[in-house]
């Protein structure tokens, strides 16, 4: 796809879908700011004490809040990444059906259009950690590659969602309930050290656990990340891009049939 | 240069989309096929045009869509030597919300062009478009006439190796139409290859080279413009015979004579649809069931506002026709049509002398319908062609005691 028309899309994305509202495009920037400062100032007074026991002591009373965003932050991004992808084919249907456009390709705006949202609210929320001084580590250059890795499986995910949902709506649903279901999973709100020591095995078949922990490592603790994790999960999200994509050109003439 | 091979593409009908996983899970079929298009091949060189005609469903719009990228065919090939361009995405994309400015990048984005293309004709397109300021206002501010325009400009713009012409081109008023036109003629002399699908036969005979006849998914003909258009009247007129049977009631009268049955075909067409300058014959089939010494057979053409255009009879053409009891007999007018295309019904009627006021015998209002499409010979507008001659003058003399006068 060209990439003037990708740009386009994103840019559809982010800034003309608020074109109609007085705010515009600070939407985009308003509602991560929200979240950011309701879920540090919620919860910096709770479930502090728990963290000590995981080497985050020093954060003080902010400590549940930084490691809360770290971790929802993140996950937002794969979600919405998975979701939206999922749905794509039937929201630019209008397009797919008119224009010669890839349908590989086209989900990449998605992809885009989450990672710049991310970035804007880490780039609030690292001026928030440096604001109550924070301890700042270069471990935190690791953060793109743990995203990347992270992404990369949502965009294979999703690609699969979204070609086996122009057959079968109820896709969408399900997408939906798995996502939630995922979300509690996946030590973000709670702490892993809540999880009976006998279970942690099963939860550690979760991909996002594996991402989720190496963000908090380099962005909390300051270590590198646990690197065999992230090179399975690389692996996994490539066979699954190839899948996804095996998948789908075998079905792009009925897709495009469908739409 | 536009390449097709034996281009095949048929449509699985599922009754929900489900069923085609059902079909890879379970591997028997859930489906109903419809062929829609079956081994078209043609090829289109640089600078040359081709039409392609058929009916509602014969896979016109389906052959586009192939051509154009957005559906894949099931087997053959396509090849073409640059971009394909349609008139297909006419206006794809457009946000009501935002200005036409903005709208000429989203559209001309999708159909293929570069920012630095749209940097470069952005003036043209909006020039093409005569929207004059209103290029700043949001589009829902726009009548639907404007955004064709604007849509059309920038389509127009695009500047393809190949461009997918259809109807969309016969809507806007007659002064944006010939621009368009003018600048499609420009586009193929400077050697682009055009696809045109439309209906209006006239349009396809005067821009193209080679018309393809599509029915039922197959080329049924693939020739010169005029062989192509009388070639499609005839199929128009086989397939359209079952509807045509229904209707009619069949008149009053006193019914000392009748008019059994009422046919009307073109003389070249020989069906129901034929070219303006063909000849209608018209043919009647009466039974005459009391001795009637002075019979007239008349008929009214009217058009589709009920308007009667032409009406004669064998009283003014002054062939008198006289009948016996149980006489059968069978009149055939031969009306040259030099009216304007359009749809048009017959009434015959049978009665004494000059009209039916005396005595009407039968009389049968809609007893035939035919249609002219298309014009054959030299073009006209209006209702009927009146065969006017021009002649080129010298310009007069201007002798002094005119110069005097004035």
């Amino acid at each position: 796809m060209n990439p003037a028309l990708l740009l386009h899309f994103v840019r559809q994305d982010l800034v003309d879908r608020h074109a109609a509202s007085a705010l515009g495009a600070l939407w985009t920037l308003l509602i991560p700011l929200a979240n950011i400062l309701i879920f540090t100032l919620v919860f910096s007074r709770l479930m502090g004490a728990r963290l000590e026991m995981m080497g985050m002591q020093s954060l003080g009373t902010y400590s549940y809040s930084v490691y809360l965003v770290t971790g929802l932050l993140a996950w937002t991004c794969f979600a919405n990444t998975v979701t939206r992808i999922g749905q794509v084919f039937h929201e630019k249907a209008g397009l797919i059906g008119k224009v010669k456009i890839s349908l590989f390709a086209l989900p990449l705006y998605v992809l885009i259009s989450e990672l710049i949202v991310y970035a804007i609210s880490m780039s609030f929320f690292v001026g928030f950690l440096l604001l109550i001084d924070f301890q700042w580590s270069w471990h935190w250059l690791w953060l793109p590659v743990v995203l990347a890795v992270q992404q990369l499986l949502a965009y294979s995910l999703g690609l699969m969602v979204a070609v086996l949902s122009v057959f079968l709506r109820d896709i969408r649903e399900l997408v939906t309930l798995a996502v939630q279901f995922w979300f509690w999973l996946t030590p973000i709100v709670y702490v892993m050290t809540i999880l009976p020591e006998s279970w942690i095995w099963l939860f550690k078949l979760n991909p996002l656990f594996h991402t989720t922990a190496a963000l908090r490592q380099v962005m909390i603790v300051g270590t590198t990340p646990d690197w065999q994790a992230l090179v399975a999960i690389t692996l996994l999200g490539l066979g699954l891009l190839v899948a996804s994509l095996f998948v789908g050109k075998k079905l792009e003439r009925d897709i495009r049939d469908f739409l | 240069m536009i390449e097709a091979n034996n281009l095949q593409k048929s449509f699985k009908l599922y009754h929900q989309p489900s069923d085609r996983l059902k079909e890879i899970l379970l591997r028997r079929p859930f489906h109903n096929r419809h062929h829609a298009l079956q081994d078209v091949s043609f090829r289109v060189e640089n600078g040359e045009t081709l039409g392609i005609i058929g009916r509602n469903g014969a896979g016109k719009s389906t052959l586009l869509k192939i051509l154009n990228g957005v559906l894949l065919p099931d087997t053959g090939s396509l090849h073409s030597s640059g971009k394909v361009t349609g008139l297909l995405e006419l206006g794809t994309g457009f946000d009501m919300s935002m200005n036409g400015e903005k709208n000429i990048y989203t559209n001309g984005l999708l159909i293929g062009m570069s920012r630095e293309e749209l940097d470069a004709r952005h003036d043209d397109i909006i020039a093409f478009s005569e929207l004059g300021k209103f290029i700043n206002e949001p589009l829902r501010t726009y009548s639907s006439g404007m955004v064709m325009r604007l849509a059309f400009s920038i389509a127009i713009h695009a500047n393809p190796d190949i461009f997918l012409v259809d109807e969309a081109l016969s809507v806007g008023d007659g002064h944006f139409q010939q621009k368009c036109m003018r600048k499609i003629r420009e586009f193929r002399a400077n050697g682009g290859s055009i696809i045109f699908v439309s209906h209006d036969l006239n349009a396809v005979k005067m821009l193209c080279d080679r018309v393809i006849v599509l029915s039922d998914g197959k080329v049924a003909k693939d020739s010169d413009p005029e062989t192509a258009a009388n070639f499609y009247y005839q199929i128009l007129g086989n397939e359209e015979v079952s509807e045509e049977d229904t209707v009619v009631e069949r008149g009053y009268g006193n019914h000392h004579a009748e008019i059994t049955s009422v046919t009307a075909m073109g003389e070249t067409s020989q069906c129901e649809i034929l070219a303006s300058g063909d000849t209608l014959l018209l043919t009647i089939s009466i039974t005459a069931w009391e001795d009637i010494p002075d019979l007239t057979a008349g008929l009214t053409l009217r058009d589709r506002f009920g308007q009667d255009i032409f009406g004669t009879n064998t009283h003014f053409m002054e062939k008198p026709l006289s009948m016996s009891r149980g006489d059968e007999i069978v009149v055939r007018f031969h009306v040259p049509m030099m009216v304007a295309p359009g749809k048009y019904t017959v009434s015959i009627a049978l009665h004494e002398g000059a009209d039916h006021t005396r005595i009407c015998y039968h009389w049968w209002d809609n007893a035939a319908r035919f249609e002219v499409s298309g014009i054959r010979g030299t073009h006209f507008i209006g209702v009927c062609q009146l065969n006017p001659s021009v002649e080129f003058l010298a310009p007069p003399e201007v002798t002094n005691d005119t110069a005097q006068q004035s």
